[in-house]
């Protein structure tokens, strides 16, 4: 077994075997300090009441007007309220005969796939005008030329 | 510079930061080897000395000079220790050792001890140790300060501090004999 290991019979350094700090280092720390605790010069402007305040407080404050802004945004530039079509209700207005003259009119040609391509909204519009009975159909299809296949 | 000169310019706000500029030239190495030996790291001890004197110019105004100046700094940069390596083993939720293992790492990687296994053996039982108790025996076994002025550092008793370098010397010893005789090492902290 060897000797036991004895604090007071080993060479006693003044410091850990550690390395030295950089080249330097102790040169140049006081200045780096001094640029810590000098105090930094006041903003000119309506905000330097807001400089001695801790940075913590500063940031909160930033962070609030941020947000408060974005939430201001949002609220006044909001969707716009749902109003009903205009021209469903202008269609609404007009008379059922002035709107079968204006189909069957020559330029107008309403075709099967012109009223199958019709939006939703529509619907009340074409619900009223295809749904006609067999017979209606029947006599519709009869009455118009073969090359245009209109409806009533 | 004597302590009392650098305190009366630095209450006078025209010498203010000339005052601080030589207090830190005048202490700036034991506070860098103090901290330094706790933390091993040097960009660690680097921000800590760092913040030990920004609190000293913050609190220098304060100081009631019902101590030396220099003990009071050493207490400063002592608790700014202690409360580096306690957050840091929060932060991260490491136990003592692995807080220890760190250090021991970072140690090992350092130049300066290459090539002395013995040298090498002692750090690694100081690291072992718990922060205060390392830090006792840091401040008598390398910086060879009186139990009376480590009294004032620490806030703990002449007596206490005696015990506790007795018992970190002895923890010290047995580890280093046990891992000269090739023995498994054992946890030296308590």
């Amino acid at each position: 077994m060897k000797t036991p290991f004895r604090l007071a019979d080993h060479p006693r350094r003044g410091l850990p075997p550690l390395s030295s700090p950089p080249a330097g280092y102790f040169e140049q720390l006081p200045t780096r300090l001094m640029a810590q605790v000098a105090a930094p010069a006041r903003p000119p402007g309506p905000l330097a009441w807001l400089w001695p305040a801790p940075a913590s407080l500063r940031t909160g404050l930033a962070s609030t007007l941020l947000l408060g802004t974005f939430a201001a945004s949002l609220w006044l530039g909001g969707a716009p309220a749902h109003q009903p079509a205009p021209t469903a209700a202008s269609l609404d207005a007009v008379p059922r005969a002035q709107l079968v003259e204006y189909l069957t009119s020559g330029e107008t040609h309403v075709d099967m796939l012109d009223l199958a391509e019709l939006p939703a909204r529509h619907l009340g519009l074409t619900q009223q005008y295809l749904q006609p009975s067999a017979t209606e159909l029947t006599a519709a299809l009869d009455a118009q030329p073969a090359e245009a296949a209109g409806l009533l | 510079m004597e302590d009392s000169e650098i305190l009366a310019k630095f209450h006078a706000p025209a010498s203010r930061n000339l005052a601080f500029n030589q207090l830190v030239r005048k202490y700036q190495q034991k506070v860098y080897w103090h901290v330094r030996k706790m933390v091993v790291d040097h960009d660690d001890a680097d921000d800590l000395t760092q913040d030990v004197f920004v609190k000293v110019f913050q609190h220098l105004e304060n100081f009631r000079q019902d101590a030396q100046l220099f003990t009071w700094i050493y207490r400063i940069a002592t608790n700014e220790c202690l409360s580096f390596l306690q957050s840091k083993r929060r932060r991260f939720f490491l136990p003592l050792n692995d807080v220890g293992a760190e250090l021991l790492a970072k140690l090992e990687a350092d130049p300066a001890v290459a090539g002395d296994e013995i040298e090498l053996r002692l750090q690694r039982a100081i690291l072992r140790l718990p922060d205060k108790q390392r830090l006792v025996f840091n401040l008598r076994y390398y910086d060879e300060m009186p139990y009376e002025q480590m009294a004032e550092v620490t806030g703990t008793s002449v007596g206490a501090l005696k015990a506790s370098y007795h018992h970190a010397a002895r923890k010290i010893e047995d580890y280093v004999t046990k891992a000269d005789n090739e023995a498994p090492a054992t946890d030296v902290a308590d």
